[in-house]
Formats: structure tokens, C-alpha cells, sequence
């Protein structure tokens, strides 16, 4: 399994309606602070904090080129975060095949 | 607690058959382990009450390395419903059994919460939003 405290920075940065908000807003692309921060009545400041949080955790890294420095989501990571939970799943999903061979041998 | 996922089964036995098949160790023994591993019934402990113990150990069949799984019975409804809690995690998994009408059971578990480091009171309260949100994001295909 992979690193579990890097996977709990992750769950505890999604798990805020605000972050899942601008998560989705960058799904659709790249956006700068202003941008990001438009459908919200959050200053540049707070909207920034959020960023940083998705970016400790992984999901949001920060283009050093412009001086607007957009934020670009890491697709990969949150499909890290949903393997995980597929693997648990699909651990379940395997003992029950097996569980059906059994009963039937 | 959060549910963290639901599988579900129907298996072609009475539902007092798959109920001995997931609490006594000679039948657990024969699938509980994932491929590559096997789980020896010496291995395997089941007191089977609210409050006993279940314990699982997998053998890694090439390396012989284990991995034993503590938990704690929560509710014991024979033949319809058994949960635990695993010591570690914290993790709560529930069978629920119901006999169909053709001789068969539907088995549908569910794993409740999630570890330790990841059951911060935001993280709780986020997570079934963040899980439906990422799935339908990654549905629509936008990570290809």
C-alpha cells in the first residue's frame, strides 16, 4: 500500500466543499488565484490558502512561469486516492468469486 | 460512519450456509486469502459474539511473509447479519444475508470509515462528496 499519511493529506484537503469546488474548476483547466476564486466571495488571500492545502497534499501544483502563477490539478493523484479505494473493494468483490467456487466445489 | 464502499453477492447456497462459511475457520480458511496467499486455520480465530475476537492470518505463499487482521465482533444476527471492527483501522465491515426466494443468498457488504490518519472530522464529512465528485469527474474522461 502506498504512503498513508501522504493519502490522509489528501482526503483531509478534499474534505471541504470550497477545495472540492476549485478541484472541479481546475479539472476544467489551469486557472490563475482571481480566476479560481470568481464563483466564491473569498479574497485572492483566502482562495490562495486553499490552493496551498491542495498543494501539500498533492493535488495542485503551482506554474512558476508567469507572475500570475496558474494552478494545475494532478490528475494522478486523484486517481491514486480512488485506487485506493478501489483496491479495498475489489478485495471484497475477489473473496466473494471465491467464496462461490468454494460453495459450489 | 461513512460508508466507504457496498459489494454485492449472491452466492448459491441457504443463507445458513454462507453464514457458516464466513465464521468458522475450516471454511474460511478455503477462501478468505487473496491469490498468492493462503490462510491456514490454525491461523484464524472466531468468537463468535458481540465483543469477540476475529483474526485472520494471511501467508504470503512465495515469501512467507503474514499479515494478521485483529477485530472485534460488533453484532452477531444468526443467519442475517454480522459486522466487526478491525483493531488497527478502526475499519467496520458488515455482511448482511437475505435469503431469496429461489434458494439462493444475497450478500451485500459494506466497509464503513476509513484509517486512523484519514478520520479527521473534515475528512469524514468530506468524503462521500469527494468520492461522488471524483467519480464523475474521471467519468466524464477529462484525466485521459
Amino acid at each position: 500500500m502506498q504512503d498513508v499519511d501522504a493519502l490522509a493529506r489528501t482526503f483531509s484537503a478534499l474534505a471541504d466543499p470550497t477545495r472540492l469546488t476549485i478541484v472541479a474548476r481546475l479539472a476544467a483547466g489551469d486557472a490563475t488565484v482571481k480566476e479560481v476564486g470568481e464563483p466564491f466571495a473569498l479574497t485572492q488571500q483566502a482562495v490562495s490558502r486553499h490552493l496551498k492545502v491542495l498543494e501539500d497534499a498533492g493535488l495542485v501544483t503551482r506554474s512558476q512561469v508567469a507572475q500570475s502563477r496558474p494552478a494545475h490539478l494532478e490528475v494522478d493523484r486523484l486517481v491514486e486516492v480512488l485506487q485506493w479505494v478501489d483496491a479495498q473493494r475489489q478485495e471484497w468483490v475477489d473473496r466473494h468469486a471465491r467464496l462461490a467456487d468454494y460453495l459450489q466445489s | 460512519m461513512s460508508e466507504t464502499f457496498t459489494v454485492r453477492h449472491v452466492h448459491a447456497a441457504t443463507v445458513e450456509r454462507v453464514f457458516a462459511c464466513l465464521t468458522e475457520p475450516e471454511h474460511l480458511t478455503r477462501f478468505w486469502g487473496s491469490v498468492g496467499t493462503s490462510t491456514p486455520v490454525e491461523g484464524i480465530v472466531v468468537d463468535l459474539r458481540p465483543g469477540g475476537a476475529f483474526e485472520t492470518t494471511m501467508v504470503n505463499d512465495t515469501t512467507g511473509h503474514t499479515h494478521t487482521m485483529r477485530a472485534e465482533y460488533l453484532r452477531v444476527d444468526r443467519p442475517t447479519f454480522l459486522s466487526w471492527r478491525e483493531t488497527d483501522s478502526g475499519v467496520v465491515t458488515e455482511l448482511a444475508l437475505s435469503p431469496l426466494d429461489d434458494g439462493t443468498t444475497e450478500v451485500v457488504t459494506t466497509r464503513r470509515g476509513l484509517p486512523p490518519q484519514m478520520r479527521t472530522p473534515e475528512a469524514l464529512a468530506g468524503w462521500g462528496t469527494a468520492l461522488d465528485r471524483m467519480s464523475a469527474y474521471l467519468s466524464e474522461g477529462v484525466s485521459s
